[in-house]
């Protein structure tokens, strides 16, 4: 039973939407275009993402093969994230969106706690353009879009058709029928959160990665000054 | 080319241990000294350490509050939690024990003051309730987190109710020695009670170490990392220093005031360190995911 939502679990309910993404790894050649129309369409600030790709090798050469793992908010239909907001900033749309208002976010990070997929930020305070700052920020879907009638920008920028939107209620559209013909994962379902996000072909060593320290000099490198940056630590203190 | 595209910076740090820690000694300090208006006989002892101590739970509640508050992306919107309280959140639940918590010391410090004796076994037992309750939501806040499974134990908010009696006894303790209130009962009573949580500490300790140690991937990474980067503030601090070294000392040294109040302390070392192993081992795993 969902507890602290502000919507119901859509899925599968008949008359109501469940917006979802589908994700066919077999088309990702990683050239990160969603990452930048994300970036563009929201002026995602440096060192934070609303989605990333993640990038692993695995094998030895001469048996190698190099892996790509696009992320983002998953808008699970049971939340941990919404129950556990302290404001009820982070709220779930009747259409399954995970949203978050801004207004209300006092960035107790509850919420990053909260979440399996490690898609929520804090948005830096001292932004140029965009005055937003200080409080958490995630994908949305695009909402704004699909409100219009629009697919969200990663959807609408991708190369290979990788990346495919929409109604998972709706049998006729391309995404039912993508979960309906073929094998699909969602990350971490012992969770119980039912994320929205379904992948087609992943690989085991990516969905299932936890803490391990970076292996290659390069991810060594980018580990460290990534801390470093957040005045060395791993954590929050000292960095808003 | 690279491993890894992102790493994330674990939400939670140092200012919430140290929240937990002295939000749960200041709250069961408040419980031991109203204790003789709510359960009265042998908790009397208490009664002479009444005002200091609530004087005392109110400024470390002051300390609290600026923690919390600093601790915020957006301080100024520190009261949203009560005005936009949402009850499925540990953390609005939290707000409010808190504030309520602090109306029942300052009404429980103004009837003594005032001598409105019928007023302190009302606002003790409120206060004793709220009491429990705030450690008991420090736990919750974590154990609420399904996608952190060391914190997602039942054990977890039993335990820091239990660290925070440990860490109160040690407030209460060096009051009475600074005050110079110590006596024979006092003594007893501290050493009783500091047996107790410590037994049900060293429990928890092993149940949650043989937890992990048989857990899942995840919880064997933060096993992986309590053994390493952690092991002093984990193997040393918590279970030598804080749990085991009070115990040898409680049941097999002298019962006097001096080693009372040092074992005391070093259970509230160990109270401290036991939660900010918890805090971290619990994010540190997601950290590359």
């Amino acid at each position: 039973m969902a507890i602290g939502l502000q919507a119901e679990p859509s899925l599968g309910v008949p008359g109501k939407k469940r917006w979802a993404m589908v994700i066919d790894l077999r088309r990702c050649i990683g050239c990160m275009a969603c990452v930048c129309a994300d970036k563009a369409e929201y002026d995602v600030p440096l060192g934070v993402w609303r989605t990333i790709v993640k990038v692993k090798d695995t094998g030895a050469y001469p048996n190698t093969r190099r892996h790509f793992m696009p992320r983002l908010c998953n808008h699970c239909d049971n939340p941990p994230c919404v129950r556990n907001c302290p404001t009820e900033a982070t709220y779930k749309h009747e259409d399954g969106f995970v949203l978050q208002r801004y207004e209300r976010c006092i960035a107790c990070r509850t919420c990053v706690a909260a979440c399996p997929y490690n898609a929520r930020h804090v948005l830096p305070t001292n932004r140029s353009n965009v005055k937003i700052g200080g409080v958490v920020d995630k994908c949305t879907f695009c909402n704004h879009r699909v409100e219009k009638g629009l697919v969200p920008a990663c959807v609408q920028t991708c190369l290979g058709r990788s990346r495919i939107f929409g109604d998972l209620n709706d049998p006729a559209s391309e995404i039912a029928r993508l979960v309906g013909r073929h094998k699909t994962v969602v990350l971490k379902p012992e969770k119980g959160t039912a994320p929205q996000v379904y992948y087609i072909k992943p690989d085991r060593s990516i969905t299932e990665q936890i803490f391990a320290a970076p292996e290659s000099y390069a991810a060594r490198s980018d580990a460290d000054a990534f801390f470093n940056h957040n005045r060395g630590s791993r954590f929050f203190g000292g960095v808003l | 080319m690279f491993e890894y595209m992102q790493f994330n910076i674990s939400p939670w740090g140092w200012e919430l241990a140290v929240y937990f820690f002295l939000v749960g000694m200041a709250s069961m300090s408040f419980a031991m000294v109203a204790a003789p208006n709510v359960i009265g006989g042998a908790m009397s002892v208490f009664e002479p350490l009444q005002r200091s101590t609530s004087m005392l739970v109110l400024v470390l509640l002051a300390i609290c509050s600026v923690l919390l508050i600093m601790d915020l992306g957006q301080p100024s919107r520190f009261l949203y939690p009560l005005i936009y309280f949402h009850a499925s959140s540990p953390l609005s639940w939290g707000s409010l024990f808190f504030v309520l918590f602090g109306i029942c010391v300052v009404g429980f410090l103004s009837a003594q003051i005032m001598g409105k004796s019928s007023l302190l076994k009302p606002l003790g037992l409120a206060g004793t309730v709220l009491a429990v309750l705030l450690p008991l939501y420090t736990g919750w806040d974590l154990m609420a987190q399904q996608a952190r499974e060391l914190w997602h134990s039942p054990a977890i908010p039993l335990l820091f109710v239990v660290l925070s009696i440990s860490s109160a006894a040690a407030l209460v303790s060096l009051l009475a020695m600074v005050q110079g209130k110590q006596n024979e009962n006092l003594t007893t009573l501290i050493r009783n009670i500091l047996i107790c949580s410590l037994l049900v500490t060293l429990i928890l300790f092993v149940a949650e170490w043989l937890r992990i140690s048989y857990g899942t991937a995840e919880e064997m990474q933060a096993l992986a990392l309590i053994n390493s980067e952690l092991s002093t503030r984990f193997w040393v601090i918590t279970l030598i220093v804080g749990i085991l070294a009070p115990l040898g000392m409680l049941l097999m040294g002298p019962s006097t005031p001096i080693m009372v109040t040092g074992a005391a302390v070093l259970s509230a070392v160990g109270a401290y360190t036991f939660r900010d192993v918890i805090i971290v081992a619990g994010q540190l795993p997601m950290s590359f995911y």
